[in-house]
Parts: C-alpha cells; structure tokens; sequence
C-alpha cells in the first residue's frame, strides 16, 4: 500500500521520481520494450509526474485558506462541466493558476478531472486529463504577471491551451488504440477532433474574456481582505 | 459474505488495475476476447436490463474503430480490395477488430469500476495517498450542491425584489450572470469562514481519519491472494512471450506451452472473480430468504 504519510518517503518520492524513476523508464522503453509498448512508458510518465506533485504538495504548508479556495475553483469546475458544448473548466483552472499560484492552479485542474471524471466516466484518459488541464493551471501561475496585466494576452493564452490540451490528448488517444504512435493516424485523430478542439478553444476565449476580470477582481479582493 | 462492492476501497482498487494493466497492454486477440466478454457480463450483472442504450452506444463504437483502421493503415499483404488507389487489406481489419475489442472491453471494466468505486471509496484510497489532497476533493463533492441551494436562495430573492423577469431572455441571461457572481463572492467569503473554524478546531495538529472505515476482513485478504496469484501467472505468461501475437506482415500467433495456456486461464478467471462473489452472495441470499 503505498501510504505517503512519512516525510521521508515523501521528499524520497520527489528527489528518486524526476531525477532517475521517469529517465530510467524512458530508456528502458526505448531499449527493452518494442515499440509497441509506448503506451506503458507514457502511462508511467503521467502518473509518475502525478505522484511528484502530490508528494510536494503535500508537505508544503499552503495554509487551509488556500486549500479552501482551492476546493471552492474545483467545485466550479466541476459543476461548469454539466454546461452543455461550452466547458469553462480550463478558463477556471487558468484563473486559479494565475490569481492564486501556480500550484494551486495544478491542483484545480486534476482535481477537477478526477471529481467530474466520477460522474463522467472514469478512463485511462483521466491520468492525463488530470495532467493536461494541470500543466495548463501551472503554466498560467508561471505567466501570472504578463497574463494579469493584458487581456489580449489572456485570451490568447485559453486559445492556446485549448489546442493545445486537443492535441495532448489526441497523443494518448493514438497510442492507445494503435499500441504505439503513428503520426498519420495522429493527423487522423486531430482532424476528427476538430469540431472539439474548436469548442475547447471557443469557451476558453468566451469564459476568459467573460469571467476573466470579475473573478481575478473577486479573487485579488480576497487575497487583500483575508491575507491569503 | 459481502457483494463486491462491500469490499475495502484498497482491494477493488488492486483488483482494477490488475485487470486494466493486463487488457490494456497486452494485445492478443484471446485476450481482448476475454476482456471484453468478461465485462460486458459484468455490467449486466450490475446494471441488469438497464442501460440498453449505453450498449447500443458501445456497439457502435465497436464498428466505427474496427473499420477505422483498414481506412488508414495499409500494411499487411492479403489485400482484400482497394479503395482511393489505397489497398484495404486483411490484417490491417482484423487489427481494427482486436483494437476495437480492447478498447471496447477496456471502456466496459472502466464502467464498472466508476459503478462500484463511489465518491466515498475514492476519497478513501486518496486519504491514504495524500490526505491534503484528499480534503480538497471531499470539500469539493461538499461545494457542489451547497452552492446550489445557495443560488436558489439568490435566485428567490432577486425575484421577490422584482430584479428581472423571466420571460425576457436579455433580462433574464443577466440575472443569471448576477446570481452567478454574487454565490462566488459569497463562496469565496464563506470558505475563509469554513478555513478559519476548521483552523480553530485544530485541522492540521493530527491524523485526519475518514468517515467510511474499512477493515482489511478475511475474504478481502483471500481475494487479494486470489487475485495477485493470477495477475502473476497472466503476467509471466506474457513476459515469457507464451501469449504472442502479431498482425502485420501475416497474421500470426500462439499461445504457447503450459505457461501460456496457464496464463491466459488465469486472466480469465481474475476476470470473472467478481461475477462469481456475486453469485454467491445472490445464491446465499436466496437460500437465507427460503429458510424463513
């Protein structure tokens, strides 16, 4: 049972897994297994990044009121997922990433996969659902000061991280069903994925340009007033 | 003498993900046969005669991969007829087929397990892993519909104050962005409170313990064993390439010796495991009510 409650394990966890579990398994794809066998590495690498961020997060001190606030942006998310074609959970985990850090915005978005995934179907996808819209959360804490003072800039940022969550996606989707990537059934997949990845790319600049500065003003509001 | 789903939230996980990492890498068609069968008799027994357009659903799908991939791949050399200029050969089909099969049956298991791992279960297992993460989630599946009742409160009272009419959509459209912005503020205000009496009642001092308790029982132990024996036997079997199959340039594969045969066997009967507690239990049951 793998219980990560000791902080030794924890910061093992988090030296052992970048530094030599990930670069092991990616050579040991490339040499042992056949290439069919990519599917395995990838799945490894998703949960391993996974794990990283659950080890550090979990001994640093975020304090309960970002904790709070961090689960009040996943249950938006997670409700904004019954919208029908127009899903603000990317443009909600790029304000939480941008307003609250990026750690946090990591947080929200695999939280939000996991949580809406127990009504919407769990699947091997989850791993690297809860990794994308991740990536996508923390990259808006990385970008925080830009993305914060230019609207445009924030826009294009959700355009961006629509495709690119699409593509992502669409990576595992050829794996999976080939056993190991073909980029002509890669170019297949993305063209098919076309009318979602438009939708992605849609809600992400409406509920941006929408809920962008109502909520950064709502959220800075909070940080000031409680000291976040 | 419990169902399945009764089982501690640890044992269905290990079992799951036996499963999954078996269907999900190894491609012999015997094996996706399994796979697919086994948990199309699964969601039956769970679901019963519900669901039927769900399966109507996975049938589809079926049919859509199977015939997707002879339209893109060309390899292979029985050609059985060209199409575009483009060959559409024999084992590029039956590739499609097995993918299919697997994906298929690989999407039936995932049914399954999102039917029997429930918000609480999970949250168990999370616990274990990390519990910080853990209280989010749980706080989270809390918010959800706290934040409901809360908007139809907003809601009753924007209209007793005659803030907006229904019938109009401009109108109406507005007031619900209103609604919409007056519960995240009020969400944001009431989580600091939630934050601050969790601090005062000394959340973070202890071990945080989960309101479902499990305990390991003995036939959750037994099922365990039962089940990581035959992972083991399945898994040697294909490390041993007993359980061998490839599709292009010729169809051609085996299951090969002692080991393979054995292999596959036990794949299948860690399939059919949980069908068989719940046989069981439904047998047992029955028995108990007739004695009455």
């Amino acid at each position: 049972m793998i219980v990560i409650r000791s902080k030794e394990l924890r910061s093992f966890i988090k030296v052992v897994v970048p530094f030599a579990a990930v670069p092991a398994l990616v050579t040991a794809g490339a040499l042992v297994f056949d290439h069919n066998k990519h599917i395995i590495i990838s799945m490894g690498v998703a949960i391993m990044a996974l794990l990283v961020f659950a080890s550090g997060y979990e001994r640093k001190n975020t304090g309960t009121r970002r904790e709070v606030i961090a689960a009040i942006m996943t249950a938006l998310c997670f409700a904004g997922r019954f919208i029908p074609l127009l899903k603000p959970v990317a443009a909600l985990t790029i304000i939480s990433g941008i307003y609250l850090g990026g750690e946090t915005g990591f947080l929200v978005g695999a939280m939000s996969a996991v949580l809406s995934n127990i009504y919407f179907g769990q699947g091997p996808w989850t791993a690297f659902q809860m990794l994308a819209w991740g990536l996508i959360g923390l990259i808006a804490g990385y970008l925080s000061e830009p993305l914060k003072k230019s609207r445009i800039l924030l826009i294009v940022y959700g355009a961006v991280s629509g495709i690119a969550y699409s593509f992502i996606m669409d990576i595992w989707t050829v794996l999976w069903y080939n056993r190991g990537f073909s980029i002509k059934l890669y170019l297949a997949a993305l063209q098919t994925a076309i009318p979602y990845t438009l939708s992605y790319v849609l809600s992400n600049v409406l509920f941006l340009y929408l809920l962008g500065k109502p909520f950064g003003e709502k959220l800075q509001r909070i940080k000031v007033k409680y000291g976040v | 003498m419990r169902s399945f789903s009764e089982y501690d939230p640890v044992v269905i996980a290990v079992f799951f993900v036996t499963v999954l990492s078996v269907a999900m890498f190894c491609g012999h068609p015997i094996i996706a046969a399994i796979t697919l069968f086994t948990g199309v008799i699964y969601n039956i027994v769970l679901n019963g005669r519900q669901h039927m357009k769900s399966h109507l659903f996975f049938l589809i799908l079926f049919i859509v991969l199977a015939a997707a991939n002879p339209l893109v791949s060309h390899n292979g050399v029985t050609v059985l007829f060209v199409m575009n200029h483009n060959p559409v050969t024999l084992e590029a089909l039956l590739y499609g087929i097995n993918s299919a099969a697997m994906i298929v049956g690989v999407l039936y298991w995932f049914r399954n397990f999102t039917r029997i791992m429930t918000s609480d279960k999970l949250l168990h297992i999370f616990g274990r892993l990390s519990p910080k993460l853990s209280l989010v989630l749980s706080m989270a599946l809390r918010f959800v519909p706290l934040f409901k009742g809360q908007a139809e409160k907003v809601h009753d009272a924007q209209r007793a104050m005659g803030a907006y009419k229904d019938d109009n959509i401009v109108d109406d459209i507005r007031g619900n962005m209103r609604i919409f912005s007056i519960i995240v503020t009020w969400a944001l205000e009431n989580g600091i409170i939630t934050a601050d009496s969790m601090e005062a009642r000394g959340y973070g001092t202890g071990r945080r313990t989960s309101f479902t308790r499990y305990r390991l029982r003995g036939e959750d132990i037994v099922f365990l064993a039962a089940d990581l024996i035959l992972f083991g036997a399945a898994i040697a079997a294909i490390v041993t390439d007993s359980v061998e199959f490839t599709f292009y340039p010729v169809v051609r594969g085996s299951i090969s010796g002692i080991a393979g045969a054995a292999g596959t066997a036990a794949y299948g009967i860690m399939l059919l495991m949980p069908v068989i507690v719940e046989a069981e239990v439904r047998i047992r049951w029955k028995y108990l009510q007739s004695g009455i």
